[in-house]
């Protein structure tokens, strides 16, 4: 019953990407929507964490949130647009929205 | 919002026909409420509403159906804590009725 | 056979609506039977803190309210053990009998449930 957990708050103002990193099961995915992209601003903890995930973990990111914080994905986390967010909504058993 | 006058008292009720305080209820209250629904109170009708007034000092909140009847079981056993005698005393719905006469609020969480 | 549903509940009781928020998922899908989980996470623990006084706030009191869970058929209630520690909260403490996980244990309990919301 694979989860994939869905961001939209700043890790930085936060607790919400570590909690979640730590629940995360081995086939669960991450998608980083709103002000969770900054969790991908280069250089810092938050970055590393994610680029250091088991790669049987999804990770993805919504396009529109990078493009309009300037930031870039690194190789490791997929860039998804709004039909492939929903795409991903239904390739896994269920969401969990982290509110 | 409407009123009831009880002994020359003046209880003040929301648009539903409840309590607007918690405080301002009595038996003589509940006698008056029952009447307006055409109720005659029996010893049954007290022992549940004095039960709902307790279950509310406990979890400050008033049951949907089936927690009250999960209570009602709890504490007065499963001949008086299932749907069919309540429903009887309540005219098919206890917990909305019973909040009423026992002068809680109406329970939110009840369609 | 409903889905069940894991609500998972990781602010603290009083700065905001989102523990009554969890609270009403819960009661409203006790009340059809929906079969549910609560998992206190994060800051939500603080909801199972002991001696609360809301009434100082003028708020509800929002811990007699989650006594009222099992009467609501919510009766699979959990606790992160490093949410609890991180806190200085002792499981003997909390004002309800909820089970206490570790990380691994979490993870798992997250993947047996066909629905989670985490507020």
């Amino acid at each position: 019953m694979a989860t994939l957990h869905v961001l939209s708050h700043s890790p930085f103002s936060d607790g919400r990407l570590s909690s979640c990193l730590r629940l995360l099961g081995p086939a669960d995915g991450l998608l980083l929507c709103g002000d969770a992209v900054y969790a991908l601003q280069p250089g810092t903890a938050q970055r590393q964490a994610l680029e250091l995930m088991p790669a049987a973990i999804g990770l993805f990111a919504l396009d529109e949130d990078l493009c309009a914080r300037a930031l870039a994905a690194p190789a490791r986390v997929q860039v998804v647009d709004y039909p492939g967010f929903v795409e991903l909504s239904c390739r896994f058993d269920k969401v969990n929205s982290w509110l | 919002m409407t009123h009831l006058s009880v002994a020359g008292r003046r209880i003040e009720l929301d648009k539903d026909g409840y309590l607007l305080a918690l405080a301002d209820w009595s038996e003589a209250v509940a006698e008056a409420l029952a009447q307006q629904e055409q109720l005659i109170l029996s010893a049954e009708h007290w022992q549940i509403l004095h039960l709902l007034r307790a279950f509310y000092a406990e979890f400050q909140l008033s049951p949907a159906n089936r927690p009250l009847i999960k209570y009602v079981a709890l504490k007065l056993g499963p001949e008086k804590g299932n749907s069919l005698h309540l429903n009887l005393l309540f005219k098919g719905a206890p917990a909305k009725l019973a909040a009423k006469l026992a002068g809680l609020p109406k329970p939110t969480n009840c369609l | 056979m409903s889905k069940s549903l894991l609500i998972i509940n990781r602010q603290s009781p009083w700065s905001g609506p989102s523990a009554r928020e969890a609270l009403d998922i819960a009661l409203a899908g006790g009340a059809f039977d929906l079969p549910l989980g609560m998992l206190f996470l994060d800051d939500g623990v603080f909801q199972l803190a002991p001696a609360q006084q809301p009434s100082a706030l003028q708020q509800k009191d929002l811990g007699a309210n989650l006594q009222a869970l099992p009467l609501f058929g919510v009766e699979s209630l959990y606790a992160s053990t490093r949410s609890l520690q991180e806190r200085g909260l002792e499981q003997q403490t909390l004002t309800l009998a909820a089970e206490v996980l570790d990380d691994a244990a979490l993870s798992a309990l997250i993947d047996r449930y066909d629905q989670v919301i985490t507020l």
